[in-house]
């Protein structure tokens, strides 16, 4: 008897030594947080919602149509970054990594990411396939560091129903302002007519929010914000000029004040103001709203980009990419990378639903993007959008310096001018020190 | 017989005072519990409505459904049991080496432990960090556990605790043969119980809320602790578009420590009011 469960318990081993099938692991390491239990098994990539959604059910759809490659996802904190320096410091990154294109240039400078021109062509991915945003915001030194996913900026997401009652509609078309001065004068008329601020702002905690409205119009301007990676050129007539117009629009009442992200967005969904600019990823929520019964965006919704008030169409825009961190691979490894990046970026479409911009041009052409709500009235900014040039490191930090000094600016704490030269000096000291 | 006020003998004007600040520390704790019970989509419009129905379980269903959390939870219950367990251990042990023993270097030693206590956790990371990456100590529960047991405050408390214990015990019992091992063992560990239970409190509930130290030394998922897996599942803009689901994971995260809380309740007041050394 003995003897027998000893036989069977060696055929039992060997059976399973046998029946293992070798799959070549890699390691995917992702924010965008985790929804497991809405999303954990399925693979119906059309019918998730979400950022979270779209990209677990991609995921889950890649493993299920190539058996031999095992992912392992790593769903990390927002943004990520303190884990994946530690895991670089530790030796041990895994092979492909979510990153926004502007904190690209801080990992690169330091050679700490691979460059992925070489796999990405193992893929059958060209750079010329990216929109020209994408491009620009993977290429570092003229060359490619990760797949662009996509295109995220801000917009101005617009409240019709007031804008209607300002009489500044044209049909079913908003009419924007096409000058300064214009802008002011739509924003009185707007006030007068509903009583209501133009703007909607979120100007608490959101050090971002002034600086995306003063680098757009800067490079509107064709202005040069960063001659070189070690100085910025801020205080200059058109910065001054672009950030005196909204410190107007904030003495005179035409914009909500001292609300953060949040208020703003309640602002915004309970129609207390008329055009609130803020990113591409909150279309889906306020179309939801404006498909609402007797909400008061109900069918008064509209999105476009921000409109020209100097110079040239441009957007200062950001994006989401898949970065290689610099590690030892096997050429399995390598082949099951380039079969991943295929594989997503033949599905970019799908992430668009987000409400994010594509990576790829063929995508922005496609009558299936186009159909999304509101996609046709800002595909430009695919094409205008502009990032900071890439050797600009450490542009998160240099955004809080900036926002603050632009904050205390717009509300009158500090003469416009000093206050562009208190941000200047600050960024260029931070420049200095980076390494 | 009075009431309560009158036993602990506050006037009115004080009575008010401390209902008015105990008004001030509860008011975010209730406002966070009614925001777990209302749905994101509410929210999102506005937080006020928090004060009225409807209300909603769906943010902690979506919790206990979440592909990995009861992993979490146990991550963080060995991570900080553990961790208590070992700080009791070595804070007793020294504490009695420091109080009752005498060996070379015994003031320096004990100054260069207090010194501890000085250094932030944030100045020693870089280099904790290089170290258990060349011991692979990385995404392990060794990893997690090792850096709270360097406890400079227990070593310190357990310290004056037997300082403060009779010396005349010792006297009597190395009279009655007791080994310096039994010594302790016996007779002088079981009248800390006090101070032991105030440091293993203390120690358990830092170890539970530890958020930096985990998160960048378990990066991989399946060794999150609660605290960096719940955070991990939050969304873009959670404090925008999921804030019901956001008070749900705080209010969640900190059941086990309400417990804590409730079983040794008297150990932690005894310690706030410095109590526990006497």
């Amino acid at each position: 008897m003995t003897r027998l469960a000893w036989l069977l318990l060696a055929l039992f081993a060997l059976g399973g030594c046998g029946g293992r099938e070798q799959k070549t692991e890699i390691v995917i390491q992702r924010f965008f947080g985790e929804c497991g239990a809405v999303y954990g098994q399925s693979i119906d990539v059309r019918a998730a919602e979400t950022e979270c959604g779209i990209l677990t059910t991609l995921i889950n759809r890649f493993e299920a149509e190539n058996p031999d490659i095992e992912l392992s996802i790593n769903v990390v904190a927002w943004p990520g970054y303190p884990q994946l320096s530690a895991q670089i410091a530790a030796g041990d990154p895994p092979d492909l990594v979510t990153m926004h294109q502007s904190v690209i240039s801080d990992y690169q400078g330091r050679g700490l990411l691979e460059p992925m021109d070489g796999l990405l062509r193992e893929a059958g991915i060209g750079p010329r396939s990216f929109t020209a945003a994408g491009r620009l915001g993977v290429t570092k030194g003229g060359q490619i560091y990760a797949l662009p996913w996509d295109t995220i900026g801000r917009l101005w997401h617009i409240n019709t129903r007031l804008m209607a009652q300002a009489g500044l509609m044209d049909g079913s078309r908003p009419i924007l302002p096409r000058s300064p001065q214009e802008l002011l004068d739509h924003a009185r008329r707007f006030k007068r007519a509903t009583g209501r601020p133009y703007l909607i702002q979120a100007q608490v905690n959101a050090p971002d929010y002034y600086v995306a409205n003063l680098y757009t119009y800067l490079l509107a301007h064709g202005a040069v914000i960063f001659p070189d990676g070690r100085h910025i050129r801020l205080n200059t007539p058109q910065a001054r000029e672009i950030v005196a117009l909204f410190r107007t629009l904030n003495a005179e009442g035409l914009t909500t004040r001292n609300q953060d992200f949040p208020a703003a967005t309640a602002s915004f969904m309970n129609g207390d103001g008329g055009i609130f600019p803020t990113g591409t990823w909150m279309i889906g929520p306020y179309d939801q709203e404006a498909a609402s019964a007797g909400r008061p965006l109900q069918g008064h919704y509209a999105v476009l980009p921000f409109p020209r008030l100097w110079g040239n169409d441009a957007a200062f825009v950001d994006g989401h990419a898949w970065v290689m961190p610099r590690r030892e691979r096997t050429p399995e490894q390598r082949r099951a990378l380039a079969r991943f990046l295929r594989f997503l970026a033949a599905n970019n479409f799908e992430w668009t639903r987000t409400g994010h911009l594509p990576a790829f041009q063929a995508v922005l052409a496609t009558p299936e993007f186009r159909a999304l709500p509101h996609r046709a009235d800002i595909a430009a900014m695919a094409a205008t959008g502009a990032q900071l040039p890439d050797y600009v490191r450490r542009q998160s930090a240099i955004q809080g310096l900036i926002g603050e000094e632009l904050e205390a600016a717009v509300t009158g704490i500090k003469p416009v001018e000093q206050a562009l030269a208190d941000a200047e000096r600050r960024v260029n000291e931070l420049l200095s020190q980076v390494l | 017989m009075s009431a309560g006020p009158r036993r602990i003998g506050l006037s009115t004007p004080a009575l008010v005072g401390v209902i008015f600040g105990a008004a001030i520390m509860v008011a975010p704790l209730i406002w966070t519990l009614l925001l777990s019970f209302k749905s994101n989509a509410d929210l999102m419009r506005d937080s006020a409505t928090a004060f009225s129905g409807p209300y909603t379980l769906e943010n902690y269903g979506a919790i206990l459904q979440g592909s990995q959390v009861f992993r979490w939870l146990l991550n963080s219950a060995i991570v900080s049991l553990g961790t208590t367990a070992g700080v009791l251990i070595l804070c007793s042990l020294a504490g009695y080496g420091f109080a009752r023993l005498d060996f070379p270097f015994r003031r320096t030693l004990f100054v260069f432990v207090l010194l501890g206590l000085a250094i932030p956790e944030q100045a020693v990371i870089l280099p904790r960090h290089q170290l258990f990456a060349e011991l692979h100590l990385h995404n392990s529960y060794t990893g997690l556990i090792l850096p709270g047991l360097v406890a400079p405050f227990g070593v310190f408390f357990m310290t004056q605790y037997f300082r403060a214990i009779p010396r005349e015990l010792d006297e009597a019992a190395l009279l009655d043969g007791a080994s310096r091992f039994r010594l302790f063992w016996k007779v002088l560990l079981p009248l800390t119980i006090p101070a032991q239970a105030t440091l293993g409190v203390f120690t358990f509930l830092g170890s539970w809320n530890d958020y930096w130290w985990p998160l960048i030394s378990a990066t991989r998922s399946d060794r999150f602790t609660l605290t960096v897996g719940l955070a991990s599942s939050q969304m873009n803009y959670a404090q925008t578009s999921g804030l019901g689901f956001l008070m749900a994971q705080a209010v969640f995260a900190s059941i086990p420590i309400l417990i804590v809380y409730i079983i040794f309740q008297k150990q932690i007041v005894r310690a706030m009011a410095g109590a526990a050394v006497r």
